[in-house]
């Protein structure tokens, strides 16, 4: 087990900065174990080395035939469509172009008025004219009918208030004809009564 | 230091307009790569060059969905790495995905005359052949193809934090083989 402040085999494949290979190497100067370990490690990589690449036995390679090779002008369109400046420069060039087409050669707004406006007019005065009148009598017939009913509502309020006077009326006859009726018995009393022998 | 007259995005770029080439001085760049890495993957020196054939065919077809040419490398062994697992699944029975064993060297050619002994490039393989698959694979990519670990993340299709698992369990392995520990005498 290693006691390097870093991982000795980073150090072996060259994965550590600068500073902390120099922390490493001053570590294994005075660490038996880490720099055995460092010296197997380097070992290992010196002997793995030892089986060097091959040559391959035979070429690779394509032969150029024209049967498969693209077109010109498939080369031309395959460049095109691979190269997105030369896309977003043709974009902007037919926009261009088509700018310029239609500030010269943009038809002007017809002046002249077409033979059946007259007509066409008329016919739209006409429906317009009936769609008014239309509304508005549908727009009278409901008002009306409002009108009706908050009359009819009015007049029955009236009613009731007129029939509760009325009886508040006979309620007072009553009662003045209740006092009348004593106010007499009253004076008949008065008019019989004879004072006692002693308060003669 | 080699300076190049042409870079590789130059030649894909040509190569995407059709020019075969372009393409054949691309392949010739990275054939010797490919083959070797195809190679130490499927054990076989036959398959490792149909599966390099197939490879660039591959590549040639779908260079155009290649986004960034300056990628090529990773791209180009991603197809590989698919190739060859996808010829596992071909010639291995069902359920048996990939091989264990049967790494390339078992049968080193009389007529190649290696750098180092023999009996090293023997070691080697043997210790190499006693890896599983996964792992064999990130030596191979990052040891003799010297790729970074973000690329063989992008090869695998793996995070990676997995690839420097395999890599470095796969170190540990072969330091067991191939440097074993000076045995200690007991006092």
């Amino acid at each position: 087990m290693s006691c390097s402040p870093f991982d000795l085999r980073d150090y072996l494949l060259d994965e550590l900065a600068e500073k902390e290979r120099r922390q490493v190497n001053q570590h294994v100067r005075s660490c038996g174990g880490c720099h055995e370990e460092l010296e197997r490690l380097r070992i290992t990589h010196t002997t793995l080395l030892a089986l060097r690449e091959e040559e391959v036995p035979q070429r690779i390679g394509f032969v150029s035939d024209k049967v498969f090779e693209p077109s010109p002008a498939r080369r031309v369109w395959q460049a095109f469509w691979g190269s997105s400046a030369k896309l977003g420069f043709a974009s902007a060039a037919m926009l261009s172009a088509a700018l310029v087409f239609f500030t010269f050669f943009r038809q002007a707004p017809a002046s002249a008025v077409p033979a059946d406006t007259s007509r066409i007019e008329a016919q739209v005065a006409a429906r317009v004219g009936a769609a008014v009148e239309k509304a508005v009598a549908e727009s009278e017939t409901r008002q009306a009918g409002k009108t009706a009913a908050l009359l009819a509502a009015a007049e029955q309020r009236f009613e009731g208030q007129r029939q509760a006077d009325r009886l508040d009326m006979l309620n007072v006859e009553q009662r003045l004809a209740v006092l009348q009726k004593r106010y007499n018995v009253r004076e008949n009393m008065v008019a019989r009564y004879e004072p006692p022998e002693e308060m003669k | 230091m080699i300076f190049r007259a042409v870079e590789d995005p130059d030649l894909i770029r040509k190569a995407r307009r059709g020019d075969v080439e372009a393409y054949n001085l691309l392949i010739s760049r990275w054939e010797k790569r490919v083959y070797n890495y195809l190679l130490r993957i499927v054990g076989d020196r036959e398959d490792a060059l149909d599966l390099s054939q197939d490879v660039f065919l591959k590549a040639y077809q779908n260079l155009r969905k290649l986004d960034d040419p300056a990628r090529f490398a990773p791209w180009l062994f991603r197809i590989a790495h698919n190739e060859a697992f996808s010829s596992f699944r071909k010639k291995r029975p069902e359920g048996e995905t990939v091989p264990q064993s049967g790494f390339a060297g078992d049968d080193i050619p009389a007529n190649v005359s290696p750098a180092f002994p023999i009996e090293l490039s023997i070691a080697v393989t043997t210790a190499l052949g006693k890896l599983q698959a996964d792992q064999r694979e990130a030596v191979i990519l990052k040891i003799y193809q010297g790729f970074k670990f973000e690329e063989m993340a992008e090869i695998l299709s793996c995070p990676v934090s997995t690839v420097k698992s395999r890599l470095y369990t796969a170190l540990d392995v072969l330091k067991t083989q191939l440097a074993p520990a000076k045995s200690r005498g007991v006092t």
